[in-house]
């Protein structure tokens, strides 16, 4: 089955952000899975954000491959945000637990001027 | 209510059937969105139902049915009183239900203890007010409800009142 989910990598100092859009389902774990590899390097940004502002649609199995790429992140010990939830999505982020891992913020630019301030 | 009453209450508003290819969920929830529309949900209710049929309905093509798309999902929708009900009934009636269910853990999954899947059932059962589960042995049919006769349903985004007798996605 063809994936309707496509994956851009943009990239701001501190962190890489995955821009998603279409349909976060099985057939999205190339696209995504691809995404993430890209932004691993020596100079790998310590924060990554998905950005689901224009996610349409994600079932359980997204949610897997979600679980997956901060699995991963935590390995490199980066920071996974996510931005551009909707009420049910960021609903299923609380019920999952999603949200004690994964930094949510309105959009993207909350979550890259969160990036940009200074840590403690 | 006698059991009369609550027969007569009950009107079936569409029955539908979807093929058991990966992907068909999203048939499934359009066309319950559609029949569902304007029946006593509110906004939030009615995106929870959606993707509770679309689980569900994940469930059945890929573990009653065995992604087989010659045999199909049968998807009911009821108006009950006070409530909406979905039912989605796969051919898996003999799959092995006494498998027990694992109760998704993220902690777990991130310590690669347990496996990245198994929300589904999970969410299904988060999703709506009520959900039964019932096999005759070639049949499996999950009854999603959701009530209309309050404007808060009493299954909040941590509530559960489902029961849990079937597989995990």
């Amino acid at each position: 089955m063809p994936s309707s989910c496509e994956v851009d990598v943009k990239r701001v100092p501190g962190a890489a952000i995955l821009v998603m859009r279409g349909e976060i389902d099985a057939t999205a774990a190339s696209p995504l899975q691809s995404a993430y590899a890209e932004t691993i390097g020596p100079d790998m940004a310590p924060r990554v954000v998905l950005d689901f502002t224009a996610v349409d649609y994600m079932n359980s199995t997204g949610i897997a491959l979600i679980v997956g790429i901060l699995a991963q992140a935590r390995t490199e010990r980066r920071t996974v945000a996510a931005s551009g939830l909707s009420d049910h999505y960021r609903q299923i982020f609380e019920i999952t637990r999603l949200s004690d891992f994964i930094q949510v913020y309105a959009d993207v630019d909350d979550a890259i001027a969160t990036t940009a301030q200074p840590t403690a | 209510m006698t059991s009369n009453q609550a027969q007569e209450s009950v009107e079936v508003l569409a029955t539908f059937a979807v093929p058991s290819e990966p992907g068909n969920e999203r048939v499934a929830l359009r066309e319950v969105a559609a029949v569902a529309a304007d029946r006593g949900l509110t906004p939030d209710q009615m995106e929870r139902l959606k993707t509770a049929v679309a689980e569900a309905t994940m469930n059945a093509i890929e573990h009653g049915n065995e992604n087989r798309p010659e045999v199909p999902v049968d998807i009911t929708v009821l108006q009950t009183a006070g409530a909406i009900a979905v039912t989605i009934t796969d051919r898996g009636g003999d799959r092995a239900d006494n498998a027990p269910s694992e109760v998704p853990d993220i902690e777990l999954k991130l310590r690669g203890e347990q496996r990245p899947r198994g929300w589904g059932l999970f969410l299904v059962q988060a999703m709506v007010d009520g959900m039964e589960v019932s096999t005759d042995g070639t049949l499996h049919t999950v009854r999603l409800t959701m009530h209309t006769d309050n404007a808060e349903s009493p299954n909040g985004p941590d509530g559960n009142e489902g029961e849990d007798d079937a597989e995990q996605l």
